[in-house]
């Protein structure tokens, strides 16, 4: 999705990104980024709360209205819990079995297989 | 001190997923990492403006397995051309297809990763001028290629054909 900012942007077009993944979405390098500080899956503010839905819309857009220059983050002062072990767990080997390792790379592989044979199928359309 | 706990940062997802490929055998990903960033500013006040919403969300297939909350990982629900959905309805998009965090949110509500229902409130608040009658699926596939000498190029299309002014973009 940054790289689709970066591309309308060059273009003429103003954008403002709305993202969980802070490392990931500024190392690339954006023109407007509102950080939440949440699970991936939730960038648009948290599950059954409009006002945290509409909180994350308004910082967004204060964000494309009075950005200076490129590469402003402004992280919403939203939190996702008061304790901030679930930071912890994503993607993380050290909190699983080997069961649950062995587990994960057979799905990686099943999902790559599956993507790759519907990529093909695009290619050849 | 009254100092927040030392994991209490914004999660490292790049150094993250390094160490998960390399213990798990896969041979690391390299992101995408620019130094020049563009930067357009808006031409007018918000309330005059036009704004695109473009997502990483996929429409419904029936078909294809589970889409619904809690759905494992879902490579069959994947999409690899951009798609268009009206605005001013509300649209069947899911997230089954991407590697959002599985372990503490649950996919449940829709209003977490597309701001439609939102951005119309917006809207009838005079907040901002439209939404474009439009909102832009974007792939999520591996190729950085891809996504920047066709996905992208065509997104820059369908939004200056809608009179995008500005986009919001949400990656789920």
């Amino acid at each position: 999705m940054s790289l689709v900012a970066r591309h309308l942007e060059a273009n003429g077009i103003p954008t403002v990104i709305m993202g969980c993944a802070k490392d990931i979405v500024e190392y690339c390098g954006v023109p407007r980024f509102l950080f939440s500080d949440f699970p991936l899956g939730n960038s648009a503010g948290r599950p059954f709360d409009a006002e945290s839905q509409a909180c994350t819309l308004e910082l967004a857009l204060r964000v494309l209205e009075s950005a200076p220059g490129a590469r402003t983050t402004v992280q919403s002062p939203l939190r996702w819990s008061d304790d901030a072990t679930w930071k912890l767990d994503f993607s993380n080997l050290d909190r699983m079995t080997p069961e649950q390792i062995a587990e994960r790379r057979r799905e990686f592989d099943e999902i790559k297989a599956i993507a790759k044979s519907k990529r093909d199928a695009v290619a050849d359309l | 001190m009254g100092f927040a706990a030392e994991h209490d940062v914004p999660i490292p997802y790049m150094q993250r997923t390094r160490d998960y490929y390399v213990r798990l055998g896969y041979p690391a990903y390299r992101w995408a990492h620019f130094a020049d960033v563009p930067f357009t500013p808006l031409t007018a006040p918000l309330a005059r403006l036009r704004l695109a919403l473009i997502t990483t969300a996929a429409p419904y297939q029936p078909g294809v397995g589970d889409q619904g909350p809690r759905a494992p990982y879902n490579a069959a629900a994947k999409f690899y051309t951009v798609y268009s959905e009206p605005t001013d309805s509300t649209v069947d998009l899911r997230i089954s297809h991407v590697g959002y965090d599985r372990t503490h949110t649950t996919a449940e509500d829709p209003n977490t990763w597309l701001p439609l229902i939102q951005l119309q409130h917006a809207v009838k608040a005079g907040r901002i001028g439209a939404l474009t009658p439009r909102l832009h699926g974007a792939p999520t596939n591996r190729s950085q290629r891809v996504t920047m000498e066709r996905d992208a190029p065509e997104l820059l299309r369908r939004c200056r054909e809608d009179g995008a002014d500005a986009a919001l973009l949400v990656p789920s």
